[in-house]
């Protein structure tokens, strides 16, 4: 119970900073702690059922969010040197 | 007692390639467009092939030779005895569904099926298109109007054909209406021949709407026969003459209460028939149906077309004639009989009035045909209440029957001439002119602007125009005073024999049995001696007295090719007396009775003795004496001494023909009736008759408020209901709104996304934990 709390405070904080902050890099560092808030869960879930399932999902969550940042990274850096800015609120081309 | 047809079941092959009758001209088809797209222009195909005549010509003589083959084998393999089998067909699967396992579930057959009547319709629609194609080479490629548009005339002529022979020869009601179709579209596309036309394109879209109305009922009735047989076709063709005429079927319908269904059906039918005839109501296509080609004319006048509803009527004969139904039709016989006698009439007291040819030619074959309704009518009133299994009756039944298709027969003979010969006078008329108009601008212009002769207003088809033309058109003046002569009956040429026996048969029903039918008797009775005065006005107007323009002075029969088939068809016509001394009224009639057996002088005698001298009863030997004098001395007379006249002054016809310009010029010194004529003419009910009863202007007041109005409530329905709301308010506004929200949510910062994407998920989790 106590981590399951802990990884819903951690997704909040995550949610909470992928919201309301405008650097790109602070939005992904945002994102990957909502994803580990999701990893322990996965842990946390699986001690609790006494299942190793939700272990192996963890591994492969890790894996994956490594990946993610790697690409996530990359983007940011093709948009600073497109835009001089990796500011949310100046990147909408689409809009426009 | 065996009054049925159920012999029919004991069937004898058919060799199957009897099927190119049907599928050689059908394949000449896209042969002669294909030649004609390619080759127009050259010419060897000018020249050589006639545009694609000589291309069509020996196909339908192949055509003609295979139905002469046809007709000679089952005629001499029709013996004697009344049980033996007089019915053949041969078989060609088309689809079949399920065939695997034992009882198919349904298969479409193609068959042909061949009895007396397919044998008389077969030689008249193949004889009467061969010669039709040898006049259309002469007529259609000496006018230069039709130049390269030969070839369609061919393409649609020969697929004309094959519909006819088709419809001829199907063994089933489904056929019979598919190739009956097809003969429809064909008439429609050479109607509209001279598709530039706008009276040509509008007979044609009026001959095409008109049948369309009788053949929507024509497969309602089909429909209806389908649904009343399917229990007992197992599986094939419920429509197949085989089922319908089989007198086991017939008898389980009759068991289970079906009569006045089945009743309904064939007069649905019968009203499809009504409208490929050309009968009251349905008539008012015919006439116009002359702007196509003279040859079309008698293509679709006399040989084919308006046969097919009088043989869809004759195909009935077994169902009525069959034991099982004994007695429940005789209300739909009494309506066929009673719309060919009002036809008749209508028809013949409107041709009284027309001055076009060919028009007197169009009225009078729908008095001619609604005369073999009548018959019809008379004969399936006597099979269906009749029991005809023993003699008397057999015979009294089988010479109704016999007589109205020996009609068709003379009627088909006679009118097939009689068109081409109006279409000589025509075609030598529209010469003479053209060589006087052409010579006249010669002289005072010097120009060579050759004029296209069909626009001027000299109208060559007006017997106003006419005149005089006996000695100058000997070959068609002897055509046309043989073919009028059968028309109106004159006694011992072709189409006395049979109009004879149709009125006495008429009147037999009438005094002996169902006294309704004395309208119908009155009627046909009245309408021979209209006959006899419409048809010697016409010939009268045409070629005696002196010429009326100066262009019927200067006609003379030049065209080759155009003679021939009316020098083939002046001995048919006359032939009629041989015809009915081999007793084709009981060939056509009675399964069993082989052609001639009873020797030819005997044969005369007999139906000498039986029209003139002892016809079994004394008012049918009263009555052929009035039929007589009213068609062959009184309306001749009349027509002679109104419209009669000698010859010019050195101009002499051919002996048989001189007389009666003679006698006509006599008749018109002493008793013209110019005064009352000219009154009559003028009276309001010559002007209706000019009117054509006021039928076209009725149905076209009729079609504008219920068409029209109907038009006008979808228009309104598309514009205010389709385009005003359902485009304007539901699609275009709908759509633009719809977007311009979709476009505030799309803000380009992906702050908004994020937070979509959060609360998306967010509800989807509380939908979840909802459905758990």
């Amino acid at each position: 119970m106590l981590v399951s709390g802990l990884s819903a405070i951690l997704f909040v904080m995550g949610l909470w900073g992928a919201f309301t902050r405008k650097n790109a890099i602070i939005v992904l560092m945002c994102l990957e702690l909502m994803l580990n808030a999701a990893n322990l869960q996965f842990v946390a879930a699986g001690v609790y059922h006494g299942d190793t399932a939700g272990w192996i999902y963890t591994v492969f969550a890790i894996a994956i969010a490594a990946a993610e940042v790697a690409i996530g990274l990359a983007i940011l850096l093709s948009v600073f040197n497109q835009h001089e800015t990796i500011r949310l609120d100046d990147i909408n081309l689409l809009r426009n | 007692m065996g009054s049925s047809y159920d012999e029919v079941k004991n069937a004898l092959d058919v060799p199957s390639e009897f099927v190119f009758i049907i599928l050689l001209p059908m394949l000449a088809f896209p042969l002669i467009l294909y030649l004609g797209m390619k080759f127009n222009g050259q010419k060897f195909w000018k020249e050589n092939l006639k545009e694609g005549g000589l291309v069509a010509l020996p196909v339908m003589a192949a055509s003609l030779v295979l139905s002469l083959v046809l007709i000679r084998r089952f005629i001499n393999e029709t013996s004697v005895s009344d049980t033996s089998t007089v019915f053949s067909w041969a078989n060609f699967a088309w689809f079949t569904e399920g065939a695997t396992t034992e009882i198919s579930l349904y298969s479409l057959n193609f068959g042909l099926y061949v009895d007396h009547v397919t044998v008389m319709l077969l030689f008249v629609a193949s004889f009467l298109c061969l010669l039709i194609n040898i006049f259309s080479i002469g007529y259609m490629n000496t006018d230069e109007v039709n130049d390269n548009k030969n070839h369609r005339f061919y393409a649609e002529f020969v697929l004309f054909c094959s519909g006819m022979l088709g419809m001829v020869l199907s063994d089933s009601f489904l056929w019979l209406f598919i190739f009956w179709e097809l003969m429809g579209l064909c008439s429609y596309l050479l109607i509209g021949f001279y598709y530039d036309k706008p009276s040509a394109a509008y007979a044609a879209k009026k001959a095409f709407l008109t049948t369309r109305v009788g053949d929507v009922f024509l497969v309602i009735g089909l429909a209806m026969l389908w649904n009343l047989f399917q229990p007992y076709a197992s599986g094939g063709d419920a429509l197949a003459f085989a089922t319908v005429f089989d007198h086991s079927n017939l008898q389980m319908l009759a068991d289970a209460g079906k009569q006045g269904a089945l009743q309904l059906a064939l007069g649905f039918m019968f009203i499809g028939a009504v409208g490929k005839s050309a009968q009251f109501p349905l008539h008012v296509w015919l006439p116009d149906a002359m702007e196509g080609p003279t040859p079309v004319s008698a293509l679709i006048h006399a040989a084919t077309m308006v046969n097919a509803g009088l043989y869809l009527v004759a195909r009935m004969f077994p169902i009525f004639g069959d034991s099982a139904m004994m007695g429940e039709f005789s209300d739909l016989a009494f309506i066929i009989a009673l719309v060919g006698g009002i036809t008749a009439c209508m028809a013949a007291l409107i041709a009284f009035v027309q001055m076009d040819l060919k028009k007197v030619l169009a009225y009078s074959t729908m008095s001619q045909l609604a005369y073999i309704f009548t018959g019809l009518g008379a004969a399936l009133w006597l099979a269906n209440s009749l029991d005809w299994g023993e003699y008397p009756n057999k015979g009294i039944v089988v010479v109704a029957f016999g007589a109205a298709l020996f009609h068709l027969f003379n009627h088909a003979m006679a009118k097939g001439m009689l068109f081409m010969a109006s279409g000589s006078v025509i075609h030598e008329m529209h010469h003479a002119h053209h060589d006087l108009h052409h010579h006249h601008h010669d002289d005072d212009h010097h120009d060579d602007h050759g004029d296209d002769h069909h626009d001027d207003h000299f109208d060559a088809q007006s017997m106003a125009n006419m005149g005089g033309l006996a000695s100058r058109l000997p070959i068609t003046a002897t055509a046309m005073f043989v073919g009028s002569a059968s028309i109106i009956g004159i006694p011992l040429i072709g189409g006395f024999w049979s109009k004879e026996g149709i009125i006495a048969n008429t009147w037999r029903v009438a005094v002996e049995h169902d006294p309704r039918f004395y309208i119908p008797a009155f009627l046909v009775l009245i309408t021979a001696g209209m006959t006899g005065f419409y048809m010697s006005r016409m010939w009268f107007m045409t070629f005696a007295g002196k010429p009326k323009t100066e262009v019927a002075e200067k006609v003379h029969e030049q065209t080759p090719w155009i003679p021939i088939p009316l020098l083939v068809l002046i001995p048919m016509s006359l032939a009629g007396i041989v015809f009915a001394s081999l007793k084709s009224t009981y060939f056509l009639g009675y399964k069993g009775y082989k052609l001639g057996e009873d020797g030819l002088l005997e044969g005369f005698l007999y139906e000498m003795d039986h029209i003139f001298v002892n016809p079994g009863t004394n008012y049918l030997l009263v009555l052929t004496y009035i039929a007589i004098f009213l068609s062959m001395v009184l309306g001749p007379c009349a027509a002679m001494a109104l419209h009669g006249g000698r010859l010019d002054e050195g101009q002499k016809a051919k002996p048989w023909m001189q007389w009666a310009v003679t006698l006509s010029g006599k008749l018109n010194d002493k008793y013209s009736f110019a005064g009352w004529a000219e009154k009559m003419s003028e009276s309001s009910f010559g002007e209706a008759l000019r009117q054509r009863l006021y039928f076209d202007k009725y149905y076209d007041m009729a079609m504008m408020k219920i068409v029209a109005g109907f038009s006008n409530l979808s228009a309104s329905f598309d514009k205010n209901v389709v385009d005003g709301f359902a485009i304007k308010t539901i699609i275009e506004k709908g759509g633009q709104d719809s977007s311009r929200i979709i476009r505030s949510i799309t803000t380009g910062s992906a702050r908004d996304y994020i937070m979509m994407v959060a609360v998306g998920t967010l509800a989807i989790a509380i939908l979840l934990w909802g459905v758990n």
